[in-house]
């Protein structure tokens, strides 16, 4: 199948030895193609060929922004090698959202009933690497028929098991895996080992979403693991250099952490029997480093699963053996592994003793020379690190963060100011290890770090007067980090007093020490220091002059913050009686105690169907609390979608939970200057009701007479996961709306979910639909009410009259209560707009009805189920040098006559 | 899952890229750049896993990658895949690849890159591990070459 012209282009660009040059060459290519493609007898082999080359260019980066219907219809071709380049350009270059997809969808269809088995496999691939919506409402159903039918071959059945994986973790809530489960739980005993091992990770994937349905699971992977391990029973083939299918062994000892340790004794027994052979083949290493990185991978995740079973066993002390001598390995791989692992062992074991032996290696690898190790020996650290041992890691790791690269010093600071507050026995160690942190590493020390600073000085009073006592020695030095300057500017002014009678801390001392850095500072700093200086002319009568001259100094700063600050607190400071200022100055009260920012900042959340860890960098609460959450996760998520199949009416989510477990404040968060497009959804069927920071609300809808359909999408366009995601859209007066798809309850980043309802209208529309949507993003619930555009006019479908028929009803309907008529001012001239709104509210529009070319006439139906078809006519008078504008509407129907008119007119005006 | 399989040369130029989530070109160009900077500049002999990158989304996101000669073969992966697994299954492609064109270099990966990617979607499909017996990744291709012949 060679293709001399891509050849030859491909040549010809890599000849090109400038950007410059390649792209001239790039744009004859694509005006080639351009005109190649409008001739409409192009051969198959062509269009191959062509395609082939936007490929090439889009792979080297181009944009290419045309061919893919081209690609698309190569689909349809029966020659395996042009189908194959089509479903190959159709996979790189097609988005999830392109309006080609659902060509590409039923050509997808096509090839999976196809009896060529190699057209299916292409078909199973292509789906499997776009994973687009479309594809898993109309496919998934044949995928599931091609995976469990009997008579489907094995190189087949390994790519629909990955397939369905793929589409159930785009795509929860249109997968019913948690019904199928049943009947793939079967596939992991498959004979072929590819097979087996596709389906192990489909199953993987559902078992940590449904571990009830999926229990099954268990048991067949510990036969799995005894017939290859013990039983030796293994095709061959799949025998990698040495040892046999590595990567079945590690999934299926992966699928056993997500299970607590298995009831049944046999089993256990069984299980227990694999991980010591695999344990014992690894006393000797092999010579071939890739027999060696086989037999270690089994190995590391056969140890992960040890633990896992029961930190405190034999087979776990020998493991630990092993991991000592794995972390002064001369392989670089190995040092990380065992590391990592070590880490894993350290977040569970009951005594870190075994670890703490080679607490001096550990230290070692935070010297060692390549990055990664050095990060995987900060988190072994950070999770051995207990109350005695606390001081001697804190130490050192202060002694590397001199030295630290840049890439990790952020997160080393926030680890070692972690372990100073959880493992500190006195106070002035806290303090002492934080000034040092800041003035060591101050550009990588976050907010958070500082602030909690903060709070436990002033929750602590055995603490405050050392922590003075430090803060001003450090103000005093000539190069402190403004960091530094910060802590001390809020310790003093809450503080100072406490050491205002000693030498070296009198208020002077205290002030000029703030002061003399005032000016090299931003001016977040310089706001805070102005409040500190308030806080003193409180305290320390005897500097209110100095401190009232720096304010009147700042009442002409251009800086607005500054500027009101230094006028206020002028004004408090010279008022006659000291109440005010008293008031304003009075001492903290203890912050309320809460789970540490710190922690939060560092514990990233998990996605729902994506893999999840099986334990947590950290000790032995981290891990506890992981569990603790998953499951309460796990029992939440359930929860709030049996609510939703159960009813639509109004529910609370499982909100409260979800609060505790996130461990922060909740008051919900205002909405940052939200989208909101009713106006302009009243006109269109399809487009975006609603967005803001963190969701987009975008609806499709289609109506017929008195029934709609109305599709609404809900797009999370932040970097967290929109839980507990609940919506209500509550049946307005004389509409009626069904629920008939609901949506999960749980959006992940960048992903678009969708929910359908029926719409009927049975009487005339009232009052507004309005939607009440409730969300959590991060731990902030979040409330919406929406305002949906299902109004009277979406009920309307135009009619075409003649002339003579329109001014016929007009006169038979007649005037008042069956008209009604507004007159106004119109706020634009633009006649073409008035007739996109007409259309806009489904009236036609008649032209030439109306003597006067200026003046709008239309008709429409509307239709409800309990009055039937109600006949409408319009006419809209525009005076267009007034800007004046009458509206006359005429319908059958008084209450139709009512609503309707009073749209058109909210409508005209409001263009 | 893998998320992204890339094939760069010395000087950072794609010979293949395949993604396994949703990117527009000029983000999938930003992190191959990404990538390749935090490649490049490591030495040999130092180990083959690598974190870090936020642009792929931080700590979860492991970067599993071998060098031959002139061309670096790189597997983002998250974290529930076993580093060495992974690091098997590029020997793997590698070894697939040696087959397919006889001592492969990087000008047969220039010059077939349709049959370079045919080869990988035999071995990853979607992100996930679909085949590890060479023998049969490669017969596959056969397969498709006796198919293209009709």
């Amino acid at each position: 199948m060679s293709m001399r012209g891509l050849t030859v282009f491909i040549a010809d660009l890599r000849n090109c030895r400038a950007r410059e040059l390649e792209e001239k060459r790039v744009n004859k290519e694509l005006a080639n193609i351009r005109s190649k493609f409008k001739d409409p007898n192009l051969s198959g082999r062509q269009k191959k060929k062509y395609v082939c080359k936007l490929l090439y260019m889009y792979i080297l980066g181009w944009d290419v922004d045309f061919g893919h219907m081209e690609a698309v219809n190569l689909l349809s071709s029966n020659k395996y090698s042009e189908k194959q380049i089509g479903y190959l350009a159709v996979t790189l270059m097609l988005t999830e959202t392109n309006e080609l997809l659902r060509l590409v969808v039923n050509s997808m269809r096509k090839d999976l009933d196809d009896p060529n088995e190699v057209h299916q496999c292409l078909a199973l691939q292509a789906i499997a690497n776009i994973g687009a919506r479309e594809m898993a409402e109309a496919l998934s159903n044949d995928v599931l028929r091609l995976l469990t039918t009997s008579h489907t071959r094995s190189f087949t059945k390994k790519k629909a098991a990955l397939c369905l994986l793929r589409l159930y973790r785009r795509h929860p809530d249109l997968i019913p895996v948690k019904e199928w489960v049943g009947k793939l739980l079967g596939l992991m005993e498959e004979s072929d080992m590819a097979a087996a091992l596709a389906s192990t990770s489909l199953i993987l994937a559902i078992a940590q979403q449904y571990p009830d349905e999926s229990a099954g699971c268990v048991q067949r992977a510990i036969s799995r693991m005894h017939k290859i391990v013990i039983e030796k029973e293994y095709s061959p083939d799949y025998v990698y250099y040495k040892v046999p299918v590595p990567w079945l062994q590690v999934k299926l000892l992966r699928l056993l952490q997500y299970y607590p340790p298995p009831d049944d004794k046999t089993a256990r027994n069984k299980l227990i029997n694999v991980i010591q052979t695999i344990l014992n083949n690894a006393q000797d290493i092999p010579k071939n480093v890739q027999h060696n990185n086989a037999q270690n991978a089994v190995l590391f995740e056969a140890i992960n699963l040890a633990i896992h079973l029961d930190p405190e066993s034999e087979i776990v002390v020998q493991a630990s053996a092993l991991l000592g001598r794995f972390i002064s390995s001369k392989e670089t791989n190995i040092r990380y592994l065992g590391l990592e692992t070590m880490a894993h062992l350290a977040g569970f074991a009951e005594s870190l003793d075994t670890v703490k032996k080679h607490q001096e290696t550990i230290i070692q690898s935070l010297k060692d020379k390549d990055i990664s190790v050095r990060r995987r020996a900060l988190d072994l650290l950070y999770s051995m690190c207990d109350v005695t041992n606390a001081r001697a890691i804190v130490s050192e790791l202060l002694h590397y963060l001199t030295i630290a690269d840049y890439a990790i010093r952020e997160e080393m600071v926030l680890k070692i100011a972690i372990l100073t507050e959880k493992f500190a026995t006195d106070y002035s160690w806290y303090v002492d290890v934080i000034l040092q942190l800041i003035t060591i590493a101050g550009d990588s020390v976050s907010d958070e770090v500082w602030y909690r600073v903060v709070q436990i000085v002033t929750n602590n009073e055995d603490l405050q007067e050392y922590a003075v006592r430090t803060v001003l020695n450090a103000l005093k030095s000539p190069t402190c980090h403004e960091t530094t300057l910060k802590v001390g500017g809020y310790i003093l002014g809450e503080f100072g007093h406490l050491i205002a009678n000693s030498a070296g801390g009198t208020p002077m001392e205290q002030f000029m020490a703030l002061h003399s850095k005032f000016g090299m500072c931003t001016g977040a700093t310089r706001a805070l220091l102005l409040s500190t200086y308030l806080k003193f002319t409180n305290v320390f009568p005897e500097i209110k002059d100095q401190v009232i001259r720096v304010f009147k100094q700042y009442r002409f700063v251009l800086d607005v913050e500054l500027q009101q600050r230094a006028c206020e607190y002028l004004a408090i400071a010279t008022m006659p009686s000291d109440d005010l200022l008293q008031a304003a100055c009075e001492e903290m009260p203890p912050f309320p105690e809460r789970e540490s920012a710190l922690l939060n900042r560092l514990h990233k959340k998990i996605q729902d169907t994506e893999d999840k860890r099986t334990w947590q960098i950290g000790g032995k609460d981290a891990n506890k609390e992981a569990m603790k959450k998953a499951d309460r996760r796990r029992s939440a998520v359930e929860r709030s979608q049996e609510n939703i199949a159960a009813t639509t009416s109004s529910q609370q989510p499982a909100r409260s939970e979800m609060d505790e477990l996130l461990g922060l404040a909740t008051e919900p968060i205002s909405q940052p200057s939200p989208e909101h497009n009713y106006n302009k959804l009243i006109l269109e069927a399809n487009g975006v009701l609603y967005e803001d920071q963190y969701i987009q609300i975008g609806i499709k809808s289609e109506y017929h007479n008195n029934l709609g359909r109305m599709a609404i999408f809900f797009g999370n366009k932040s970097t967290s996961t929109i839980t507990n995601l609940n919506t209500n859209l509550q049946s307005g007066e004389g509409v009626k709306t069904t629920l008939i798809q609901p949506i999960a309850s749980t959006v992940p980043p960048a992903t678009q979910y969708n929910q359908m309802y029926n719409v009927e209208c049975h009487d005339v529309v009232g009052h507004e639909v309005i939607m009440l949507v409730n969300y959590s993003i991060g731990s902030h619930p979040i409330e919406l009410n929406i305002k949906m555009p299902i109004v009277p006019s979406k009920f309307v479908s135009a009619v075409e009259l003649s002339s003579t028929d329109f001014f016929g009803r007009w006169k038979q309907i007649g005037g008042a209560p069956r008209e009604s008529q507004y007159i106004g001012k119109l706020r634009s001239t633009d006649v073409s707009r008035m007739r996109d709104l007409i259309k806009g509210l489904n009236f036609s529009l008649l032209d030439g009805v109306d003597p006067n070319p200026n003046n709008l006439v239309g008709a429409g139906i509307f239709s409800s189920t309990n009055m039937g078809k109600v006949g409408c006519l319009m006419r809209l008078e525009l005076n267009l040098d007034q800007q004046m504008y009458r509206f006359t509407l005429r319908t059958t129907n008084e209450s139709v006559t009512e609503v309707l008119g009073l749209q058109f007119k909210e409508a005209v005006e409001g263009q | 899952m893998l998320k992204a399989v890339m094939i760069f040369n010395n000087h950072g130029k794609p010979r293949l890229m395949q993604w396994y989530q949703q990117m527009d070109v000029s983000t999938q160009q930003e992190m191959l750049k990404e990538i390749f900077r935090l490649v490049h500049k490591r030495p040999d002999h130092v180990c083959n896993f690598l974190e870090g990158s936020t642009l792929l989304g931080g700590q979860d996101t492991k970067i599993i990658y071998r060098h031959y000669a002139t061309l670096y073969f790189v597997f983002v992966v998250d974290s529930s895949e076993s580093e060495l697994g992974i690091l098997d299954l590029i020997q793997v492609f590698v070894e697939a690849l040696d087959r397919i064109f006889t001592n492969v270099c990087e000008l047969d990966l220039i010059f077939r890159p349709d049959e370079v990617s045919q080869l990988l979607s035999e071995v990853i499909s979607g992100g996930m591990v679909l085949e590890t017996n060479i023998n049969d990744i490669v017969t596959m291709s056969g397969v498709r070459k006796i198919q293209s012949a009709r």
